[in-house]
């Protein structure tokens, strides 16, 4: 029974580590650009294929390292060619383009790497269990969560203390201002894209080794980070942090006691923090609300 | 101050070069199962393009005529077409009853998620009508003893129409089912028309123009907002029951915020804010979708890059471009 | 006589900022009252106060005698009360006419009405006419309202506006970003509305010129506090304010 729900609660608080890395990307985007990035699944598993592409000439290390940046420059580039030419008009017509645009990401991924399921190797000494009761709790998934953890840390240091940082979080409070003050906005949104794009790269290369990639992997966490955001707050990262865990909790925890109602439940909290607190637990008032 | 002994008062705007336009639509349509064959078409598609536009429009009532942006629109629409199917099945084999039963059933449940959000704006607004969508999915997806699951919902049928002196057999007879369907069409825009002409109506085109200036001018922005909303997913609501009577079948996917995507691309490929557009885009999306998937297994990225061109290049929609105003 | 409004101790904070801090003023009916201040002095901040966009952080606000001071901006609106913006607010594709339709049917409670009787449409058609000839709009009435010139453009906000039947007209910066001649005609219709349609006026203005020809009373504010208030001539010989106000041209 022990072992029925550390497996249930193990599993997940992965899945929560994914719902919050890439939940937190989409925030990024949305808190300073009003945009959602309806590709953003797509980015994940995109991050997912080019460390298949590397792992032969980099080995999983360089993947790893390397993937989630390649994904952020696609990001980056994606941003300043097209994204960028609707900023100035009714948010419909952004949350168009993104959706066309994870239409032929998806599509571009199934012609390029076929539509079936791919393998991402991962080192040997990463799949090894833990111990031998407890054989679900491989190397891996620790490394999974380490690395997730660094991730956040690292994000949220960023935005604390580096230049870009910053101005970042400023502009996501008074662009206009950041803009008065000679800051060039339009570099800064794309950067901001393309760091939204890095956590979604790095999601996929760690699902990947986990379960292994295919054209629409990232289609099933995408609903759930949308939900991460509401529920945490839209306007507030550390909403979308406490956001993401909830719900993987929360997921967890039903697993062990009824396991139809998993991903029900997430709705249900969904539901609930609109009717008590409609701006979502940490939200802020603004123009998102 | 009587305006009789002053400047003649112009009480409508004149509408006489409307009404061209306007009939040969309707020639058009009520052509349609004459001339669609000869092209190359089928009944059955120039009756899906019907469906999808009237679901296109009401999308628009609330996008295009009030400014307020819903992206879960399918969950209406799928609520319908489970509503109608679900009562022919397990209830009564009659269209009436089906039709209402799946109006009601899209239209309560939008009113009622419509009070929950109708004081967000913006993206967040488009978020939460996104989950919502995404709730009936998984209901839809899940309760398989009911729905069929991802199966979808089958073992029913339209019922012919007993209207006591005659019967109109829309079960068998496909192009009898497209007038059918082609009446509760216009009877549906009739009423949208109606509504986006009457002092309500115009309270929510000032919503679109300017929410502040609206608010100020005292009318209850979030009240009309919530009107608005309601009236529109009852219109979806019943272009779902319509659609599951047309193909017999209902499925999750109807209900999927992919199919909420398409939606808003006919409204904004039409043009947003003609009355008429989002028919035109339905058309236009429907057969470039039944094109390219029979031609190329990319077809999803010919679909995107509609999206992509569209908004790019023709944010005000075909008719857009070609009035300059919207018709109302 | 009841005063028309009553601002008694209001006060406003964002934060550390205090914005409006204890500013009390009374408005006659029927007065043409201008409020004048140097930039941030809270002027817009204490219209928005009184029109009920947020509520003061201190204080009260009294409406022809009755406190209004949490009420929402549609009761406010309700009980007689206008507002224009300091960038102009309207709609701009629609025509002169449907700006002023939307706010004379709003003002007959007709809002949530499908369709109206003919007696009905009548009516709101002959206000319509009224405020296009009261606002000089008249040639221009079916012109999309987001092409005219400035001046016509305030002239059909505040057309608008009027369309509720206010008793109580408030007016930011109406000449904000406007040339000698639409200042003019803006301020040609304001006196119109003050001397012979008798409304309270309440306005917001920069232009030296506009206030000291229009005012019966003037009112300064400075970094949030009332500094003065009177009649022009005492505020023209009022050295605080002109310490605090030196050389205001338009």
């Amino acid at each position: 029974m022990l072992q029925l729900i550390l497996y249930n609660v193990t599993n997940g608080l992965i899945i929560g580590a994914f719902y919050v890395l890439l939940a937190l990307g989409l925030s990024l985007i949305l808190n300073l650009s009003n945009v959602i990035n309806f590709a953003h699944g797509n980015f994940l598993a995109l991050g997912g294929y080019f460390a298949y592409l590397l792992t032969p000439h980099l080995g999983y290390w360089g993947a790893l390292l390397i993937a989630p940046a390649m994904t952020a420059a696609l990001g980056f580039v994606i941003e300043r060619l097209m994204i960028r030419r609707v900023y100035s008009r009714d948010p419909v017509y952004s949350l168009l383009l993104t959706f066309g645009l994870a239409f032929i990401l998806q599509d571009a991924c199934r012609f390029i790497w076929g539509p079936n399921g791919l393998p991402l190797g991962i080192p040997d000494v990463l799949s090894q269990p833990v111990s031998a009761d407890l054989f679900f709790i491989t190397y891996y998934r620790i490394f999974m969560g380490a690395i997730v953890v660094v991730a956040v840390i690292g994000l949220f240091a960023f935005l604390r203390y580096s230049r870009v940082g910053v101005r970042i979080r400023a502009g996501t409070l008074d662009l206009d201002t950041v803009a008065a003050l000679g800051v060039n906005v339009r570099l800064l949104r794309a950067i901001n894209f393309a760091v939204g794009c890095l956590l979604a790269g790095l999601a996929g290369v760690l699902a990947a080794g986990q379960i292994g990639l295919n054209p629409n992997m990232g289609d099933d966490l995408l609903m759930p980070s949308f939900i991460a955001i509401i529920v945490g707050g839209v306007g507030s990262l550390t909403g979308t942090l406490i956001g993401g865990l909830l719900i993987g909790v929360a997921s967890a925890l039903t697993t062990v006691v009824y396991p139809a109602g998993s991903e029900a439940v997430i709705y249900v909290i969904m539901a609930l923090v609109l009717l008590i607190k409609p701006r979502g637990l940490m939200g802020e008032e603004g123009m998102l609300t | 101050m009587s305006s009789a002994t002053s400047i003649p008062v112009i009480a409508k705007r004149p509408v006489e070069h409307h009404y061209l336009p306007l009939m040969a639509v309707w020639l058009v349509l009520l052509t349609l199962p004459l001339w669609l064959p000869m092209l190359g078409g089928y009944t059955a598609l120039g009756a899906r393009v019907l469906v999808l536009g009237l679901v296109a429009m009401s999308l628009n009532l609330l996008l295009g005529f009030t400014g307020v942006m819903s992206f879960g629109h399918a969950a209406y629409f799928g609520l319908g077409a489970y509503g109608a199917g679900l009562t022919l099945k397990f209830v009564a084999a009659s269209t009436p009853l089906a039709l209402l039963a799946g109006t009601l059933l899209g239209g309560v449940a939008g009113t009622l998620f419509g009070l929950l959000i109708v004081r967000r704006r913006g993206v967040y607004f488009a978020m939460v009508t996104i989950a919502f969508g995404q709730i009936c999915y998984y209901i839809a997806y899940r309760w398989n003893d009911l729905t069929g699951g991802f199966d979808g919902l089958r073992g029913f049928s339209r019922a012919p129409i007993d209207l006591g002196f005659a019967t109109i057999d829309i079960q068998h007879n496909d192009t009898l089912f497209y007038f059918f369907l082609l009446f509760m069409f216009a009877v549906a825009i009739g009423l949208m028309g109606l509504i986006l002409r009457s002092p309500f109506g115009r309270t929510l085109i000032a919503i679109r123009e300017n929410q502040r200036r609206a608010r100020f001018l005292g009318i209850p922005v979030e009240r009309h907002i919530w009107l608005s909303f309601s009236l529109s997913c009852c219109f979806a609501a019943l272009a779902g029951s319509l659609y599951a009577l047309l193909n017999n079948f209902a499925d999750p996917l109807s209900l999927h915020y992919t199919l909420s995507g398409e939606i808003v691309i006919m409204t904004v490929l039409g043009g947003m804010r003609c009355f008429w557009g989002p028919l035109l885009g339905a058309a236009v999306f429907v057969v470039v979708q039944d094109y390219a998937s029979s031609m190329t297994e990319n077809w999803m990225s010919i679909v995107g890059l509609v999206f992509v061109l569209s908004v790019l290049f023709f944010p005000r929609g075909l008719l857009g471009v070609l009035q300059r105003r919207d018709a109302k | 006589m009841t005063p028309m409004l009553e601002a008694r101790g209001v006060s406003k904070q964002f934060g550390y900022l205090r914005a409006v801090q204890d500013v009390s003023l009374t408005v006659a009916p029927g007065e043409l009252r201008a409020i004048i201040g140097p930039n941030g002095a809270g002027k817009t901040t204490f219209f928005n106060m009184i029109t009920g966009f947020f509520p003061p952080s201190q204080g009260e606000i009294l409406f022809a005698g009755e406190t209004i001071t949490r009420l929402p901006v549609a009761a406010r609106v309700a009980r007689g009360m206008a507002r224009t913006f300091q960038i102009t607010e309207v709609f701009p594709e629609l025509t002169v006419r449907e700006n002023i339709r939307v706010g004379v049917e709003s003002a007959h409670g007709l809002r949530t009405r499908m369709w109206l009787s003919a007696a009905e449409r009548a009516r709101v058609d002959e206000a319509i006419e009224a405020m296009l000839i009261l606002t000089g709009l008249a040639a221009k009435a079916d012109r999309l309202v987001g092409e005219l010139a400035h001046g016509d453009q305030r002239a059909a906000e505040i057309a608008a506006a009027l369309s509720l039947k206010p008793r109580l007209l408030l007016l930011d910066e109406p000449t904000a970003g406007m040339g000698e001649q639409e200042t003019y005609q803006v301020a040609a219709l304001i006196r119109r509305l003050h001397k012979d349609n008798a409304y309270t006026i309440v306005l917001i203005e920069h232009d030296m010129r506009v206030v000291f020809n229009l005012a019966d009373r003037i009112s300064v504010l400075d970094r949030g506090r009332l500094l003065a208030d009177g009649t022009p001539q005492e505020i023209a010989g009022n050295p605080d304010v002109q310490i605090a106000y030196l050389g205001t041209a338009a």
